[in-house]
């Protein structure tokens, strides 16, 4: 029917109306203007009309909905547990959810708040392996010459800044960029001032050397006055003047990371004149960032890099290039320069926690999958307990649509609430999680909050919860609500046909818990397993002391020397038993990898030499002599170093059991040549093996202990190389090493007050080595005993619910002979099915995805049959014990009762 | 003009007022207003314009419905008219009504 609708013409119409009291009014012998006053006043308001008219029909569906609305109120105050339990079950479920993708966003997915993020590309040399590349400062200077390319080229750089001039450090974040980083990415100064190539000159611009200082850092440190402008600041002892603050939104170049400070990156060569990097031909320490022209391709740039790469390359050839031989000078000067988008900034953060990440994201969407369903459930249960009032409304009139939008309302309005409920969870909990990622060493910063993308993401999820948790059983008590319903006597006395809508749920709920304790399973062995590993070492006593003598005013030469007065000091202090230098310490971060090569086999038969290129695989360290003592760490053959052991005598080194196992078969290495560098000027040579000691976790309780060698400080005379920083590792007698820093900074101070230390007790490094993998394991473990915790209410719920209609059929079983246990036996026999089918699903699919955990797992195969088995013991048990409480319930019944209340 | 104060009508006597005029024929909005302002001896004082909204709320539930025409001076015009179900109603509201007033009246003057 095309029928107008009633609404249109009202306009018309009412104008005729007041035209047709004016004319009546003038018949009656007015004048036209009394007439048409009177007229509009008989009337009334014309305005109002118009909207209480159209009103009427405006508000139907409104008030429909309005109706649902509070229908479905009335209907959950009704059943406050019922209520209670779905609505904080979805909002842990969707709270979950949105947490994690709100990380995810800030970690993937959120470009740089910077001006045409889409036009940035990052210069490395993979575009397979994306990786954050660094590269030289000569290679920068190539790249910026030629910049012609690009609209623009920056460069930047990590350090923390150290606040105090002693002492203790109190550190920053910092970044040197170059004049031209602000310019390029596009950020301006909220207050004063950012800085260009004019500041980025050797010793500063024409306002000496300048900062640029975060929003955060500006609130925090200055309450946001903007007399900070101008203010001077120390860093690393060299005098800064502030002169302007970044946007509150700008967190810097790498997403995860952060900054109080930017500073030029000309102003390197005064905080570390000796050591700088800036005038090393060879320390890769620069990210670079082009910012294309708007007409310029991805590929066309590349291309004109490319056709650069040749010349940029041949200037930046290393002096000692030729001593590595043609062939390596080939492969530098053809390794191709490539560019990858940048938008969303790169990351090493990114790089690291993208998998696991992941992970944790369908973590959680089982999770909610786990509540749908039994909320599901649970719905089914209600629906059908409503289905005489749903016959009731379907009898009178009430449309089938109209039943079903109330119910699906009634679904929405359950997940909506737990939806806002669970944003704020969300808040809280992504906050929480990149907390945990933040360690003492590393500050992680990632923006979690929660934009648009967010709120799109938790409203889609609300949805498709409404729907997966409402849709059937709103059709099927739509469909059972037929007149039939009103005949049967609201109780039933067999299984009802809705048996295999419920059984399938079981099955699914019970499936999906088996894959999240199974991941749970491994999440928690494998952090077990890397947290009770066998160190090697001892590191409970351990306080480790960071020395810095880069403001030192001492010559590279003599700081060893320094370092060991240092030494000598601390170990003079009480309470503490032993203490040693180490240019690296166990799970410290950093590792130090030459070549080795090992000679001095005459035996008829072996290879005279072995050479071991410096790929990482072997790892060195340059200690001071009661080292491994400090460590606890056994001497298994030979000597241990002595003060003995230094420049002019003969060089001597320590190997671990690992190394002599890895090449030299097992053989004694005592007595054995070893060269490090070798075939280059600076090689160092002959060291003999005197000594050989356990094994030790060196870099991380992640990686199989690797070969290693040690070698006496103080022999380490190889020219230009910096010692600007080393380790100090104090044990203490007893209770907790941290309580020695104070004695143990005055001691320092007493050699020299300059010296830069930050303190670290070792067993904090050890825990925060691990964060991630305690993240998972914890991660894991909440999800999967809340999908165990899911499913057993559920199954609780499905079992006692079955058990409530089948009241009567028991009774007459009863009456007529049947022993409970039989009952219970029947009651049982069919969860027990349902479970077991479940159990075995589960099984195969954790087996399968358990390929998407390699190498997270540490310590065990992901397909660890151990765990396998428990999942499954503990879901029988749990399922069991879920069917058995309310089938017990049902041995109880008393027939006569059940039967006369028929 | 009646020299007896006017009365404003009571919540939800308007429609009753309207389904009862359309009894005797399809009529336009001005004279379903003119026609309750009459029989009611002018006493009853419908502000005009409230009538259009308990028309279209009348129309909404199905009691009456509407065409379109032209009227006296060749306007074009609706003419409002009962459906059956507003037949069937109107007995309803006319039967409440009595019933209230009839209990009113024991109320305020008891035998």
């Amino acid at each position: 029917m095309t029928r107008r609708h009633p609404l249109d013409g009202l306009e018309r119409e009412i104008r005729a109306h007041i035209e047709r009291e004016t004319e009546e009014n003038v018949e009656r012998g007015m004048t036209s203007a009394e007439a048409r006053r009177l007229a509009l006043i008989k009337f009334g308001n014309v305005a109002l009309t118009r909207e209480d008219t159209r009103a009427v029909w405006a508000s139907r569906w409104l008030d429909q909905l309005r109706q649902d609305v509070r229908f479905a109120f009335r209907s959950y105050a009704r059943t406050p547990v019922f209520t209670s339990v779905a609505v904080l079950t979805l909002a842990l479920g969707i709270g979950a959810n949105t947490a994690i993708f709100s990380i995810l966003n800030g970690l993937l997915l959120r470009p740089l708040p910077v001006r045409e993020p889409a036009q940035l590309v990052l210069v490395t040399d993979d575009e397979a392996a994306p990786r954050a590349r660094v590269w030289n400062f000569p290679i920068w200077d190539q790249l910026r010459q030629t910049s012609q390319h690009f609209e623009a080229v920056a460069a930047w750089s990590f350090i923390r800044f150290n606040l105090s001039s002693g002492g203790e450090t109190q550190l920053v974040e910092g970044l040197w960029a170059t004049g031209s980083f602000f310019e390029t990415l596009g950020v301006p100064a909220i207050v004063g001032r950012t800085f260009s190539d004019l500041d980025d000159q050797r010793g500063g611009g024409p306002d000496g050397p300048v900062a640029v200082i975060s929003y955060g850092y500006w609130q925090r440190q200055y309450g946001g006055a903007a007399d900070a402008i101008g203010r001077a600041v120390q860093l690393n002892t060299v005098p800064f003047t502030i002169v302007g603050v970044t946007p509150s939104d700008f967190f810097g170049p790498e997403v995860g990371r952060t900054f109080d400070f930017i500073v030029p990156l000309a102003t390197e060569r005064l905080i570390r004149p000796s050591d700088s990097a800036v005038d090393s031909c060879c320390t890769n320490f620069l990210s670079v960032i082009a910012r294309l022209t708007t007409e310029q391709s991805l590929d066309s740039a590349v291309a004109r890099l490319r056709t650069a790469q040749p010349e940029i390359r041949e200037v930046t050839l290393r002096p000692w290039a030729a001593e590595a031989g043609q062939a390596a000078i080939d492969r530098y000067l053809e390794s191709p320069f490539a560019l990858v988008p940048a938008a969303n900034g790169f990351s090493n953060l990114r790089l690291r926690y993208e998998r696991p990440l992941l992970i944790v994201a369908v973590v959680v969407a089982l999770v909610l999958l786990v509540a749908c369903v039994n909320i599901a459930s649970l719905f089914l249960a209600r629906a059908v307990a409503r289905r005489h009032e749903l016959s009731v409304r379907l009898a009178v009139g009430g449309s089938r649509w109209r039943l079903t939008r109330q119910l699906l309302t009634e679904s929405l309005l359950l997940s909506g609430v737990g939806a806002g409920i669970g944003l704020l969870f969300a808040g809280y909990g992504s906050a929480f999680l990149t907390r945990q990622l933040s360690t003492s060493t590393s500050t992680v910063f990632l923006d979690v909050s929660i934009d648009g993308r967010v709120l799109a993401f938790t409203v889609a999820v609300t949805g498709l919860t409404a729907l997966l948790f409402g849709t059937a059983p709103a059709l099927r008590a739509v469909r059972a609500g037929s007149t039939d319903a009103l005949k049967e006597h609201g109780r039933a006395t067999t299984e009802q046909a809705h048996g295999g809508l419920t059984d399938l749920l079981v099955v699914v709920q019970v499936t999906l818990s088996v894959v999240l304790v199974v991941a749970a399973g491994l999440f928690g062995r494998s952090f077990a397993s890397l947290k009770y590993r066998e160190l090697g070492f001892q590191p409970d006593q351990i306080l480790v002391v960071y020395i810095d003598a880069q403001t030192v005013m001492v010559e590279p030469s003599q700081r060893v020397p320094l370092y060991e007065r240092a030494l000598d000091a601390v170990l003079e202090l009480p309470g503490v038993t032993e203490a040693a230098i180490s240019h690296v310490t166990p799970v410290g971060g950093g590792g130090f990898t030459p070549a080795v090569e090992i000679t001095g086999d005459q035996r008829p038969g072996r290879e005279a030499s072995i050479t071991l290129p410096a790929n990482g695989e072997v790892f060195g360290n340059l200690i001071s002599p009661r080292w491994f003592r400090t460590f606890g760490i056994p001497l298994v053959a030979g000597r241990h170093f002595t003060d003995r052991d230094r420049r002019g005598a003969q060089r001597v080194a320590i190997v671990n059991e690992m190394f002599a196992r890895s090449f030299l078969g097992g053989d004694n290495p005592i007595g054995r040549i070893i060269t490090l560098y070798p075939n280059t000027p600076r090689a160092l040579s002959p060291i003999e093996i005197v000594g050989v000691v356990a094994d030790a976790v060196y870099t991380s309780a992640r990686d199989p202990v690797p070969p290693t060698w040690y070698l006496p400080i103080a022999q380490f005379d190889i020219p230009g190389f910096p010692f600007s920083a080393t380790r100090l590792s104090v044990q203490a007698t007893a209770g907790s090493p941290v309580l020695l820093t104070d004695r143990v900074e005055t001691a320092i101070a007493s050699v020299n007050p300059q010296l830069a230390l930050t303190f670290r007790a070792l067993p904090d490094q050890l825990h925060a080595s691990l964060t991630q993998e305690r993240l998972m394991a914890q991660l894991a473990g909440f999800f999967g005993s809340l999908a165990l915790l899911l499913a057993g209410l559920g199954l609780y719920g499905v079992t006692a619910y079955t058990i409530s209609r089948r009241r009567t059929e028991i009774a007459i079983r009863m009456a007529l002979g049947a022993a409970p246990r039989a009952v219970m036996g029947r009651a049982l026999a069919r969860i027990s099915l349902l479970i077991g089918v479940a159990i075995v699903v589960g099984a195969g699919i954790s087996l399968w995805a358990s390929r998407f955990a390699a190498g997270l797992i540490h310590g065990l195969t992901p397909r660890d049959p151990a765990t396998l088995v428990g999942a499954a013991l503990v879901l029988a048990v749990v399922g069991v014990l879920a069917g058995w409480l309310p089938a017990r319930r049902a041995t109880r019944i008393d027939p006569v009762a059940v039967l006369r209340e028929g | 003009m009646s020299k007896e104060p006017r009365i404003d009508l009571l919540q939800g006597t308007l429609d009753l007022l309207i389904l009862r005029t359309l009894q005797l024929g399809a009529a336009h909005g001005h004279a379903i207003a003119k026609a309750i302002q009459r029989t009611s001896d002018d006493v009853l004082l419908v502000e005009e314009g409230s009538l259009y909204p308990a028309l279209h709320r009348l129309i909404k539930r199905g009691w009456i419905t509407f065409d379109e025409g032209a009227s006296e001076n060749n306007r074009r015009a609706k003419f409002y008219r009962l459906t059956p179900k507003g037949r069937k109603q109107l007995v309803v509201e006319t039967t409440k009504w009595e019933k209230l007033t009839r209990a009113i009246a024991r109320v305020l003057r008891p035998a």
